[in-house]
């Protein structure tokens, strides 16, 4: 697939997040043969193909003339999403010892997503946390609000300890009909109950989609000699002196186990997985997860 | 423990620098905030047990390493207890006396199936390791006529440890008196104030007779090394084995007399004694010993005549098999050819002069095949056809035939003379001097002759002179019964007596009368054998020849002077003796077979040549056992010589247990105890380091390795 996605440092370096959204969201589309500014979707179509059983009243008689293949039209409220963007800005997601930082790269995917949102009119709402509700943006399509959310996302800091059960506790509050929630996050100490707020999202009609995002470094020990690591986040006092030679081996059966335990949680829960290190193109990476989302569509 | 370099004994400081190294790395560590710390947690349990095990088996090799090669260079070393002398600590010139003799070959107590010259090699090897790099050390053997491997005093331990490895264990008797003699005599070569003798042995006394410790200023010092284990030895021996006639069962009959001992203060009973003929079992039999006591056990057997057979007695075995077992080589009556000349004819028969001798001869199936001539019929006759040739009452033999007589006897013949009223003594000592044991003298009367006429008024009321004890080593008499029965009770009116002679070799008197004056006399000329009786052979003079003795003495004389053609006087000899063997005529080489087979071709010396006696001289006498000797002839054939075999035992004094007393130790004859209260050795320990160290190179490059390997495999 040919692609324009620029790589994570060439985004960083782009002057503001607005542009880097819209650098993303077209790299992302670059290979889809398709206008994103031309009525392009989040969905990434209004139509439901039809499938025995669906009501015959709902075929769009326009579109089988058109293409000659029978599509359901959607009702409002099924294109008109609601999404909430929840971006983990705790002081792990600060993490970034040879390109941006998780922090900044999820904020990238979000700005992109938001971006994307604005221009199919779908309003998207930020909720920044960290052991609890650092800022929240409702979802809004007024015009000035993808400046707001964008400007948000720029100023992000990472700081504090990480609860995302309590940020996704907050969002069942706020989306009081189907909504799309989006959380990022690299689920390093993700507490048991995480999967259980997912479920219930879900069990509410939620679609939910969640991003891991980790750097290289937390998928293989780099480092070569006598290394003094310390946690990152507060209160957290956890220190170890060690070769990493001796742990790399270890430490890559560990973090792929915990991105496979996740994969088949969110699988059990019925939630989009999504993975991604910051070394891979923000592009790449939103337009894998939009063919997801179109192949679970379909 | 002990260093003999201790200053580098600061290269120990060393030993931290691995932990050092490991502590300066881990405060070094470059400090790293991580968000990921719970995936390091997790990986760090998953292999720290592990990680640890290797880091904490690193951490030994390094500091074991560091620790172990300035301990070796340090040349550490320990004194432990030893059973050496403590003056083997000094640098001295010493002389190891190895105990070789046979005694050393029996199985000690000591449960490790080791014989005491194990134990002796082995102290002897402690000794050498022992003494310091600077001693001179020399090694000498024991054993009668043994070797001396190193000869003068060496710095070469190598080489002296490699010759002790090499001494084998020989079955000769003890000499220490010798090998005492020539460890002082290597020892006056060194100028050192320490010298000393050290002798490992079982401390067995045999062998220690005429042993005078060395004395002086300046004398070396002795020191026993008692390779015993301590315990006392009991033993079982055949000490002493012969073969004599047994008439009983006819000529033929050979009595086999073996002497067996008890060296233990209990007596044993039923004691298998066994006898083996040309390596046959031919017959078993059973005898009691007597606490520290002897008995004789007596096999009488059938043997054919007109060679030598192998005769073995062995008792059942014990902790020393050598002396269990004794040979002898036994020979049946041959079927000789006896010439008598007979120098007194009677017409009638009872009053001939030969008539007692050639019935003797004849007597019994003795086997001999008699001849009997008179004196002129020694012309031209061939003697070399006859075993032995009797003259008797002779008045002198035919000038003609002297030469031939002279001849034959040199050449190996045996000639009996006997006198009588017809012998012209001045004849005989002139034509036959070479060959007389002794000139003929004056005809002495010991007492008037039965029957005869007094002269006059004077009556000789003389009694008749009779034998003196007879010595019973000899072998023509050996048996006849100690006290001469058969002999003792013969009469002698009278006798011829005989010139004095010097004392020569090859010639001694075997009878004697009471008078004290020679009755028979023999002398040994060439390699044959004279025997002159004083006397005469029929009634004339004596009546002898109707006593019970002399049927035996003269078969027995036949057998003696026909058998024993090269004049050794016995076939038997103790281990590392020698044997010459005379060569025939026509013999050029000889071989010897001993037992074990391995034989050994011997040439004649030329200058033996020369002087017209030709002869090998055997010493390699090492194994007991019987040794066969071949002859190559002058026309290349190979052939046996029965005659010349013999066989060889070991000295019975090795047989004996009993312990040196104390009293007649050198080492504690005079000389303060060598050594000191408490005696010491140094053990050397770097070797040890040295191995240790080379181990932990091994394992830390091992466990480097492994842990390269892992990290690559992940």
């Amino acid at each position: 697939m040919p692609t324009l996605a620029l790589d994570p440092q060439d985004i960083a370096r782009l002057e503001s997040m607005s542009v880097r959204a819209r650098v993303i969201v077209e790299g992302a589309f670059a290979g889809l043969h398709a206008n994103p500014h031309a009525g392009a979707s989040i969905e990434f179509s209004e139509h439901k193909e039809y499938a025995p059983g669906d009501d015959i009243r709902r075929i769009d008689w326009k579109a089988v003339g058109r293409i000659d293949r029978y599509y359901l039209k959607r009702f409002e409220d099924e294109t008109e999403m609601r999404t909430f963007l929840l971006l983990d800005s705790s002081a792990s997601m600060g993490y970034g010892r040879t390109g941006p930082s998780k922090l900044a790269y999820a904020s990238y995917l979000a700005a992109a997503l938001a971006y994307l949102l604005a221009q199919q009119g779908d309003p998207a709402g930020l909720l920044l946390f960290d052991a609890g509700t650092r800022q929240y943006l409702p979802p809004r399509t007024r015009g000035g609000h993808i400046r707001d959310l964008l400007v948000a996302l720029d100023a992000v800091y990472p700081a504090g300890r990480t609860e995302p059960g309590r940020a996704l506790a907050h969002v069942a509050e706020l989306a009081e009909r189907r909504s799309l929630i989006v959380v990022f996050t690299d689920l390093l100490d993700a507490p048991a109950d995480l999967a259980d707020r997912l479920r219930q999202l879900r069990s509410r009609g939620h679609d939910v989609a969640l991003f891991q995002i980790l750097d290289p470094d937390e998928v293989a020990l780099p480092f070569d000699e006598v290394t003094d690591f310390e946690a990152m986040e507060p209160d957290d006092a956890r220190r170890l002196l060690v070769d990493p030679r001796d742990l790399a081996a270890s430490f890559e059966r560990e973090s792929a186990a915990l991105r496979e335990r996740w994969r088949r949680i969110c699988v059990e829960a019925r939630v989009e997985y999504q993975f991604a290190t910051t070394a891979e193109p923000p592009a790449e990476v939103l337009r894998a997860f939009l063919f997801a989302r179109q192949r679970a569509r379909r | 423990m002990h260093f003999l370099a201790p200053a580098l004994l600061l290269g120990l400081l060393a030993a931290v620098l691995p932990a050092i190294i490991h502590r300066i790395g881990r405060r070094h560590a470059r400090p790293v905030r991580f968000a990921a710390m719970e995936l390091l947690l997790r990986s760090e349990q998953e292999v720290s047990a592990r990680r640890r095990l290797r880091d904490a088996l690193l951490l030994v090799a390094r500091t074991g390493l560091a620790m172990a090669l300035p301990l070796a260079f340090a040349r550490p070393f320990a004194e432990v207890r030893s059973d050496l002398p403590a003056v083997t600590g000094r640098s001295q010139s010493a002389v190891v006396v190895l105990d070789d003799s046979a005694s050393m070959r029996r199985h000690a107590r000591t449960g490790d199936g080791g014989t005491p010259f194990d134990a002796a090699r082995a102290k002897a090897r402690a000794v050498i390791e022992h003494l310091s790099p600077d001693s001179e050390i020399a090694l000498v053997l024991a054993s009668e006529g043994g070797v001396a491997p190193i000869a003068e005093l060496s710095s070469d331990r190598a080489r002296v440890r490699a010759a002790l490895e090499a001494v084998p264990c020989s079955a000769r008797r003890a000499d220490f008196a010798a090998a005492l003699r020539r460890a002082t005599q290597i020892l006056t070569s060194s100028t050192r104030a320490d010298r000393l003798i050290y002798v490992a042995t079982d401390l067995q006394a045999a062998g220690w007779d005429d042993v005078t410790p060395p004395a002086g200023p300046g004398a070396p010092q002795v020191v026993l090394l008692d390779a015993s284990g301590g315990a006392p030895w009991t033993n079982r021996a055949v000490v002493a084995l012969a073969a004599e006639p047994a008439p009983e069962e006819g000529a033929q009959g050979i009595a086999v007399v073996a002497e067996i001992a008890n060296y233990a203060p209990e007596p044993v009973h039923n004691l298998g004694v066994t006898l083996a003929l040309d390596g046959a079992e031919v017959a078993r039999g059973f005898v009691d010993l007597p606490a520290n006591g002897r008995a004789r056990k007596r096999f009488v057997l059938t043997a054919a005549g007109g060679s030598a057979h192998e005769a073995e007695v062995s008792i059942d075995k014990d902790a020393f098999p050598l002396d269990d077992r004794r040979a002898c080589l036994v020979e049946a009556s041959r079927g000789l050819r006896v010439l008598i000349v007979d120098g007194d004819p009677r017409t009638v028969r009872t009053e001939d002069g030969a008539f007692f001798l050639e019935a003797a001869l004849r007597a019994g199936g003795s086997g001999f095949s008699v001849t009997t001539i008179l004196p002129d019929d020694m012309v031209g006759r061939d003697l070399s056809a006859f075993g032995a040739v009797f003259l008797a009452n002779v008045n002198h033999p035919p000038a003609a035939a002297v030469p031939a007589l002279i001849h034959y006897v040199e050449g190996g013949g045996g000639l009996f003379v006997s006198v009588g009223d017809r012998v012209d003594a001045d004849a005989w000592n002139q034509s036959l001097k070479p060959i007389l044991p002794q000139p003929l003298g004056l005809k002495r009367s010991a007492a008037a002759l039965p029957g005869a006429r007094a002269e006059g008024e004077t009556v000789d009321l003389r009694p008749a002179e009779r034998l003196a004890p007879i010595d019973r080593r000899h072998p023509l008499l050996s048996a006849f019964p100690a006290r001469g029965d058969g002999l003792s009770s013969a009469r002698f009116f009278q006798y011829m007596l005989l010139s004095p002679l010097p004392d020569a070799p090859g010639r001694q008197i075997v009878l004697r009368y009471e008078s004290g004056a020679p009755a028979l006399v023999e002398a040994e000329v060439g390699r044959g054998r004279v025997l002159l009786l004083t006397t005469t052979v029929d009634r004339a003079w004596t009546d002898l020849p109707i006593r019970p003795g002399f049927l035996p003495l003269i078969q027995e004389a036949a057998r003696y002077l026909a058998g024993a053609p090269s004049g050794e006087a016995a076939a038997a000899l103790t281990v590392g003796g020698k044997r010459e063997i005379a060569l025939e005529p026509d013999d050029r080489r000889i071989e010897i077979v001993p037992p074990s087979g391995d034989s050994r071709w011997l040439t004649p010396p030329a200058h033996g040549e020369a002087r017209g006696r030709r002869a090998v001289t055997f010493s390699e006498t090492d194994e007991p056992g019987f040794y066969r000797v071949r002859a190559a002839r002058a026309d290349g054939t190979v052939s046996e010589r029965p005659d010349a075999a013999f066989v060889v035992n070991l000295d019975p004094r090795e047989s004996d247990p009993a312990r040196l007393p104390d009293d007649k130790r050198p080492d504690r004859a005079g000389a303060p105890a060598a050594g000191g209260a408490a005696p010491r050795r140094r053990l050397e320990l770097w070797h040890s380091l040295g191995v240790a160290a080379i181990a932990l190179v091994l394992l830390e490059s091992m466990l480097t390795l492994r842990f390269r390997r892992g990290r690559v495999k992940g």
